[in-house]
């Protein structure tokens, strides 16, 4: 079996890195924390216009038809320059799930989805707030057994604070004619299979954030003299810089393979993707760590950058299912009898 | 009306470049290549005069061993409807690539030929001009606007000082500057397109050219490391160093 990339999907990851590094600048982020939406309207058509938001939406509905494992190397990039636009949470959690909900539901809002003039936003019990509910044109809640459409006029919203100035958080309040979509067991297994697609975005978006604070402070530590030389040449600061470099190595195949689990939807899909998020995770809180001690006290300001990334990468890790949650997903997988476990399990 | 786009494989214009160790050349190990950002200027216009209804074709054309067929890809993904690679192996000379662009020309019979300016490797600034001589056409150079009038083209150039409008025969060459247009980037969907676009492939004697170089790379050297500056005592030791040591008052 061959489980690299293919031609294809490392060109979409160069162009899209193309763009979102040159479109995606720290100071539109901040400019962005000044709008009452924190979004920009803008930038999301030129995502639509690259084909972005329609990634995942079937071709027959205006999309590339494309699957998770696709869109997993342009997730990295998103996280590589903390895009705030809800791209990821779109591709690899809304999409799907209107996929999977089919019928007219579907039909009518994945078309709008890929020319970008719809936004749909997943709200699952496990996540207490959810994550730009102001600009949906449609929300899909999960609530107790349930799962509801509900449409801007049919909820609530309640706002809440985040350490991610570039997060906006909501309480969520819907009402009761909101119309159900799916009910019992197969709300449950639509719930579990969104949860792991969120979870497995928040990987990839951490090994880029994780990626971009190393890159950072490798240019930093390379310009910033004392005692007579760059402080990247001291062993101190190359260590820190050494030991994010080896857990972030360690955590892209995890990441790379959950995704393959599950666009494939295989039986295993979910301890795959709580392992990924748990390595991604640690890689990105690490970055944070040392970056921040390479920096020096100027890390800390609020003048440079690295605290945009190192803020979503705190909110990542708590985001779709924390540490806890998934270490007990991986320990249950891991002591189950008759567990299939070691190199040979792998992909069994 | 048939549009003939020349791109050039370059270091990305992101990346610092290094010089090799013996000095011999630029080291290309693992350095990220894209388009030339005039070439990509080229190509934004070309497929602006398709998508104006002016051009009815859009060709782009590139010189190089066969990974220059990435950005050949690129054009096509840009809007470019077809490729042609014209293969030769090692570094090639502006006077060469102007006599294999003549031959692209001959052969194609283009209305207009649009080149970047100049390439940001080599900065050398001359093939558009060497193909205008040698191919016996008109060429607005630094064009910051182009406008298709009947049977000719006015080119809006950037000159010292202004801007000076020229008005040219077709066919025709134009040069591009950075103010031409913002090249857009390229959609996911069209890129999928772009590889089944015909790409054509030809050798230096199928045009007829002899590739031998007229040039020797002497040496090749980054340039003087800026030096650290220094805190001067007050507004007359800065007037005094101003004047005395860097003459630039």
């Amino acid at each position: 079996m061959d489980f690299t990339f293919s031609e294809d999907q490392l060109l979409f990851q160069d162009s899209v890195r193309d763009f979102l590094v040159n479109e995606v600048t720290p100071e539109r982020i901040r400019a962005s924390w000044e709008t009452a939406s924190g979004r920009d309207a803008a930038l999301w058509a030129q995502l639509a216009e690259l084909g972005l938001t329609g990634l995942t939406v079937p071709e027959e509905l205006g999309g590339l038809g494309m699957s998770e494992l696709d869109f997993i190397l342009l997730a990295q990039e998103c996280g590589y320059v903390a895009l705030a636009e809800p791209l990821v949470h779109t591709a690899l959690v809304a999409v799907p799930l209107l996929r999977e909900l089919g019928g007219e539901l579907a039909a009518q809002w994945l078309p709008r989805i890929a020319a970008g003039e719809a936004k749909v936003i997943v709200g699952l019990e496990h996540n207490l707030l959810v994550e730009d509910a102001h600009v949906a044109d449609l929300l899909l809640l999960q609530r107790g057994e349930r799962i509801l459409a509900a449409t801007p006029d049919q909820v609530a919203l309640r706002h809440n604070e985040s350490v991610d100035p570039s997060r906006r958080l909501f309480a969520v309040d819907v009402a009761a004619d909101a119309a159900e979509v799916a009910s019992g067991e197969r709300a449950a297994e639509l719930a579990t299979r969104a949860l792991d697609r969120g979870a497995l975005g928040c990987a990839a978006q951490a090994l880029g954030l994780a990626q971009r604070m190393v890159d950072m402070s490798v240019q930093y530590t390379s310009e910033r003299q004392q005692f007579g030389q760059a402080i990247g040449a001291f062993q101190a600061v190359k260590h820190h810089m050494a030991n994010i470099a080896v857990r972030l190595e360690y955590a892209r195949a995890p990441v790379h393979r959950a995704a393959y689990s599950v666009a494939c939807a295989e039986a295993v899909a979910s301890q795959a993707v709580s392992h990924a998020k748990l390595v991604a995770c640690e890689a990105a809180n690490l970055a944070a760590k040392n970056c921040i001690q390479v920096h020096g006290a100027m890390g800390y300001t609020w003048e440079v950058d690295l605290h945009i990334f190192m803020k979503k990468a705190w909110a990542l890790a708590n985001s779709w299912g924390d540490a806890g949650f998934h270490k007990t997903r991986v320990g249950e997988h891991i002591f189950a009898e008759g567990a299939a476990l070691g190199a040979g399990a792998t992909f069994a | 009306m048939k549009v003939l786009v020349a791109v050039k494989r370059v270091v990305d214009y992101n990346v610092k470049v290094r010089a090799k160790a013996d000095g011999s050349d630029v080291d290309l190990n693992n350095v990220k290549m894209a388009i030339n950002p005039f070439c990509e200027i080229a190509v934004e216009e070309a497929v602006r005069l398709k998508e104006a209804g002016t051009a009815t074709e859009v060709v782009a054309v590139s010189i190089g061993d066969k990974a220059c067929q990435e950005q050949i890809r690129t054009a096509l993904a840009l809007g470019a409807d077809r490729g042609i690679q014209v293969e030769t192996e090692g570094a090639v000379e502006p006077l060469v690539v102007a006599k294999l662009l003549k031959g692209v020309v001959e052969k194609e019979e283009p209305q207009l030929v649009i080149l970047g300016k100049q390439s940001i490797d080599g900065d050398n600034n001359q093939t558009g001009q060497m193909l205008g001589a040698l191919a016996g056409m008109p060429q607005g150079t630094f064009a910051s606007e182009v406008v298709i009038d009947g049977d000719k083209v006015n080119v809006t150039r950037e000159v010292d000082g202004g801007l000076q409008t020229v008005a040219l025969n077709l066919p025709a060459i134009v040069t591009t500057d950075l103010r031409l247009n913002e090249p857009r980037y390229a959609s996911l969907p069209n890129i999928m397109k772009a590889k089944k676009k015909p790409l054509d492939v030809f050798s230096p004697a199928d045009l007829g050219v002899d590739v031998t170089t007229h040039l020797t790379q002497v040496s090749v050297e980054p340039p003087a490391e800026r030096q650290a500056g220094i805190k001067v005592e007050d507004v007359d030791q800065l007037l005094d160093k101003l004047k005395n040591e860097a003459k630039v008052i």
